[in-house]
């Protein structure tokens, strides 16, 4: 045969087209395509969105902390090099204004402060808040609000800081690294960078904290600092968010991992999609290659036409789909613009690369495999009028599919846990659908009669296929109880780590003889402090008998001063595990549980502590486990009571205090002046806005994954609808009633439902497993509801999804289904 | 008059579950060009297995099968679709028109996969000759059985005209007027014939109706996948003497 023109693949899909049989395998590729891009877009976007917000606690890129002023040739560097660039000086120091006195937490700021984020203040106390980005101008300062009681001033009055006479000129509401130094003491003051000499403050051995913040470029700033961090010294450290701001960090990677998890199954619930498609595809195409080759067509002249067509329609469906899934994204973008925090910057070009790789992955992965059986169909098939697919295991399908799916989730997800974590899943699904389907049709359900015979009479005759219908649907339960039991996880742990009441204040130096009055003032208040802890600072100095220094062990506990505590009740958020807990008579200390890991230490051990130049020696009673974002106070060594009552100790507590109760903070600091409160009301509220916009992404993701979810199940009920229909209409000519029949398509798809979901539940409990422990790094609990969901709402789905589209196949007049099936 | 279909001890089997079923034995033929043979008898008895064996639509499992030249029975799939691209066309007893395809794009499909020129031309004059010059751009479900049958016949002589070298051309038909009525079977058998005679194509048909065996040069007749009787009617003498059943 003379060689085909290269134009009639084209030809015949444009006929294809209009016939309307091709718009079956193009939706499919379509919705793929537009549904990965789409989550692609937004998740990518999300990722930036979080990105910003999160650099905003540190009010830069990154940092640079530093306890001495850097060279100036480092920052010189920085601008050469175009990047933005600011600094801070952080120190405490005692305010005055007339005969006031408070000490206060200083931070000096230089022009361009904050290179991230924004700064919120008001120019008088009952004015709103003002957005700005930019510190108080030279001369002037902000204040914390409950400043201006305490110190008795008002706006534009004078307030002296050092030697300096500075004017109050506005309210300081919101910093945005104000998370950097969490527990600097007192209340905020900021002023500008200028004024700083005039203060005369900072000598050679004070205290000061300085911060370089840079931005710009992330190729420019990733040279600079490559260029930069040689030339640190000991004293110098670069702050990235995992170390300025870990809790905010942990939950970003693990929304990060959630949405590369909700973009994987995406991908997996777009290629059974078109798996499913593309295998109904060749089936009703099987007659049109048998006549093609009656005609003299081969079987290379047959796959140079589909492999033609399918290239042509992978192009036109993933260009389709780029734009509809980049529409859609934009769209949801806009609607939630209220929701968002920060406008979410424009993806760059990964979504459409990753929509552009989906398509043909998927096209040529799952619709090339139908297509080469197909091209096997042998032209006898015109004579005998059978128009059954080959049914041959066709090795290509088994293997291009599965491995086209799983380079394309491990390149999209970029992590391989969540790689094996799916194919786990599915493996379980697959050999479990096969297993089920066994259990089905040789189940002794068909003896109930009625339905029940004609429902088990059809899954018996599509047996293998049902196989393959089980697995699809099991997919896309799979893909939806995966994600929507990930993200309560998720979400529940954030909760957890943050509760509402968390404390969210720190009183430290409480001097022995205050402790009764302020826990009068607190509980007069009705505010509910954890426990006051004794705390003495003391160094440990040997272990068994080895001097510390002589340790290999080299962790910074051995090298600087701890705090001791000691309590008779272990604390809620403690754990013993190993040894026991003291009893009255009992002596020893606890350790917390990784310190004495990374230390070497076991149950037994005999530890030397130094404190205040006289030294303890006690043995190791127990190791304990802590939770230290509790917000409570924690130590990593607890005494026996009575072990420590020889030396002076200080109390600490923490406690709650709501927004509205602020004021009572200026109490506690008037009534007992030694006592320093560390307040972090506003970094735990900002991490918890954080969290919530977080969740908020991935609740938007998770219902766009559901959609998808569904579209599959559709997707599969279709596939296998043309048998149904033409059964269910024979049945009906042959004196079935409809009523029959309806009960019979309601089991038939309820029983796929079931098994489906039954399936889905045990890969989604494994791939949930794999997540928490290799990805989230949470511990694995199990799910009960998710074993009772899982079949519950497959039998809910594919039982409502399966009969509302056969039921023309009752409501209409059997010869109608017969003729239009014809 | 040389022959341009020759079938030499074909027997053909297929296994089942219950052992070898055998759907042909031992059968053999030859045809002269521009003749015609029907080809009769009871359901299952081989007819359309051997019909579709001497297409070289399938092999036989064993015996030869030489068509305009060529031995198909030694030439894998590829080869056998080439010979049929070149001198065999098709008519189905469910016409086998694809739904998708108007009558015109129907009858082009044959040239178009010879990527031939003017496939819309040529498709519209053979659809002229069968009489639905006005019927190119319906699509199947728009027409009638006969209808449906004559775009059929327009698409297999119009495989035939395009790629048969002389009057190689042969046209295998499967019960044509088996889904017609008595009035469009005849016409349709009418058509056949006439278009035979017009384009000395051979012409092999499967049929149950002894009128339209009767017409045609010779008269084979199946029972249990052997001959049972073979009717001389060839003009030249007779190739059908040959057989032995």
């Amino acid at each position: 045969m003379a060689a085909t023109t290269p134009m009639l693949p084209l030809k015949l899909l444009g006929r294809d087209w209009r016939g309307g049989e091709l718009a079956l395998i193009a939706t499919a590729l379509v919705l793929a395509v537009a549904c990965v891009t789409a989550i692609a877009h937004f998740s990518d976007r999300l990722t930036r969105a979080m990105h910003i917000q999160s650099q905003s606690f540190l009010a830069a890129e990154r940092v640079v902390r530093s306890s001495k002023p850097v060279d100036k040739g480092w920052l010189e560097e920085a601008r050469a090099r175009g990047l933005q660039q600011a600094e801070t000086v952080s120190f405490a120091s005692m305010l005055s204004a007339g005969d006031q006195f408070q000490f206060a937490a200083v931070k000096a700021v230089s022009p361009g402060y904050p290179l991230v984020g924004h700064l919120e203040m008001r120019p008088a106390p009952d004015a709103s808040r003002t957005v700005v980005r930019q510190g108080p101008p030279a001369r002037e300062v902000w204040l914390e609000p409950r400043l201006l009681p305490l110190l008795n001033l008002d706006i534009g009055d004078s307030l002296q800081i050092g030697e300096a006479a500075l004017t109050v000129s506005g309210l300081l509401d919101h910093e945005p690294d104000r998370s950097d130094n969490l527990f600097a003491m007192g209340a905020r003051v900021l002023m500008n960078v200028a004024d700083l000499p005039a203060t005369n403050i900072i000598q050679p051995g004070s205290r000061v904290r300085y911060r370089y913040l840079f931005a710009g470029d992330d190729v420019a700033l990733a040279r600079y600092f490559d260029w930069l961090e040689p030339r640190l010294t000991e004293h110098q450290r670069v702050i990235d968010l995992r170390e300025g701001q870990p809790r905010v960090a942990s939950a970003l990677d693990r929304a990060e991992s959630f949405l590369f998890l909700a973009g994987s199954l995406a991908v997996l619930l777009a290629s059974v999609a078109v798996g499913l498609a593309s295998r109904r595809y060749s089936l009703r195409h099987t007659a049109y290659v048998a006549v093609m080759k009656s005609l003299g067509a081969g079987r290379a002249k047959v796959l140079q036409i589909y492999i033609g067509q399918l290239v042509a329609l992978a192009f036109c469906a993933t260009a389709a789909g780029l734009l509809i899934g980049s529409l859609v994204q934009a769209q949801a973008v806009t609607l939630m613009a209220d929701f968002f925090p920060v406008d979410p910057p424009p993806s760059g070009w990964s979504p459409l690369l990753v929509g552009l790789a989906t398509g043909f992955a998927c096209a040529f992965g799952f619709a090339l495999p139908p297509l080469f059986r197909l091209a096997r169909t042998d032209p006898m098939q015109t004579l005998r009028r059978d128009w059954s697919n080959p049914d041959r295991r066709e090795w290509l399908g088994l293997v291009l599919g599965p491995t086209s799916m799983l380079l394309l989730i491990w390149w999209l997800s970029g992590s391989l846990p969540i790689t094996l974590a799916l194919f786990a899943g599915m493996a379980l699904l697959v050999g479990g659908s096969a297993l089920v389907n066994l259990l089905l049709v040789r189940g002794r359900l068909a003896s109930l009669g009625g339905p029940w015979r004609i429902a088990l009479g059809s899954l018996q005759r599509r047996a293998a296929f049902n196989t393959l219908l089980i697995a699809a649907f099991g997919t896309g339960l799979l893909a939806m109880l995966s994600l929507v039991f990930a993200r309560t996880t998720l979400i529940d742990e954030w909760r957890m780590q943050l509760p509402e009441n968390a404390p969210n204040h720190f009183l430290i130096n409480i001097a022995p003889h205050d402790v009764q009055g302020l826990q009068s003032l607190l509980d007069e208040n009705g505010v509910q402090a954890t426990e006051l802890y004794p705390m003495v600072r003391g160094r440990l100095v040997a272990i068994n008998g080895v001097p510390a220094k002589e340790r290999k062990e080299q962790a910074g506990a051995l090298r600087r001063e701890l705090n001791l505590s000691w309590t008779e009740n272990l604390a809620p958020d403690n754990r013993i595990l190993a040894g026991k807990w003291w009893d009255e008579a009992d002596e020893g200390v606890s350790v917390e549980v990784e310190l004495a890991a990374r230390l070497g230490l076991a149950l037994g051990d005999r530890l030397r502590f130094s404190i205040g130049g006289l030294e303890v020696e006690t043995h190791i009673a127990s190791l304990r486990s802590l939770d230290w974002n509790s917000m409570r106070p924690n130590f990593y060594m607890l005494f026996a009571p009575g072990t420590l009552d020889d030396f002076p100790a200080t109390y600490i507590t923490s406690f709650y205090l709501p927004p509205e109760r602020k004021l009572l903070v200026n109490d506690l600091v008037r009534e007992f002046p030694s006592v320093s409160v560390i307040e972090l009301d506003k970094i735990i509220q900002r991490i918890r806005e954080t969290i919530d916009q977080v969740s908020l992404a991935i609740e938007s993701v998770m219902a766009l994954m559901l959609v998808a979810g569904v579209l599959v199940l559709i997707s599969g009920v279709r596939a296998s609808i043309t048998e149904r229909l033409q059964e269910a209409a024979i049945i009906r000519t042959l004196g079935g009633r409809r009523t029959l029949l309806l009960q019979s398509l309601v089991i038939e798809f309820g029983l796929l439902g079931i098994a489906a979901g039954l399936l889905a539940a045990i890969g989604a409990e494994a791939t949930l497993a794999v997540l928490a422990t290799r990805v989230f790094e949470l511990p694995f609990t199990m799910h009960p509801l998710l074993w009772l969901l899982g079949p519950l709402a497959g039998a809910l789905l594919v039982g409502v999804a399966g009969t509302l589209a056969c039921r023309s196949s009752v409501s209409q007049p059997p010869l109608k289904v017969l003729r239009e099936l014809a | 008059m040389s022959a341009i279909l020759r079938a030499e001890n074909l027997y053909h089997r297929v296994p089942t579950s219950e052992g070898t079923l055998t759907l042909l034995n031992n059968i053999s033929l030859q045809l002269a060009r521009g003749e015609s043979l029907a080809i009769t008898g009871a359901s299952g008895s081989g007819k359309s297995t051997l019909l579709g064996l001497l297409a070289g639509l399938d092999k036989p499992s064993e015996g030869r099968i030489w068509l305009a030249g060529d031995e198909i029975t030694a030439m894998d799939e590829e080869q056998r679709a080439a010979v049929r691209a070149r001198c065999v066309g098709f008519v189905f007893q469910t016409f086998q028109l694809l739904p998708g395809l108007t009558a015109q794009e129907n009858v082009m499909l044959p040239s178009e996969l010879r990527g031939e020129r003017n496939a819309a031309g040529r498709a519209a004059e053979f659809l002229a000759r069968v009489g639905l010059e006005h019927r190119l751009g319906h699509y199947p479900r728009q027409l009638s059985g006969g209808e449906q049958q004559r775009v059929a016949i327009a698409r297999a002589y119009c495989s035939i005209a395009g790629g048969a070298s002389g009057n190689d051309g042969i046209l295998f038909a499967d019960e044509p007027t088996g889904s017609l009525d008595a009035g469009n079977g005849e016409r349709i058998i009418d058509l056949m014939f006439q278009l035979n005679a017009e384009s000395g194509t051979t012409l092999v048909l499967v049929t149950h109706e002894q009128r339209l065996a009767e017409r045609c040069h010779s008269h084979l007749r199946l029972a249990a996948g052997e001959i049972e009787t073979a009717d001389l009617l060839s003009r030249d003498g007779g190739n059908l003497s040959e057989v032995s059943a």
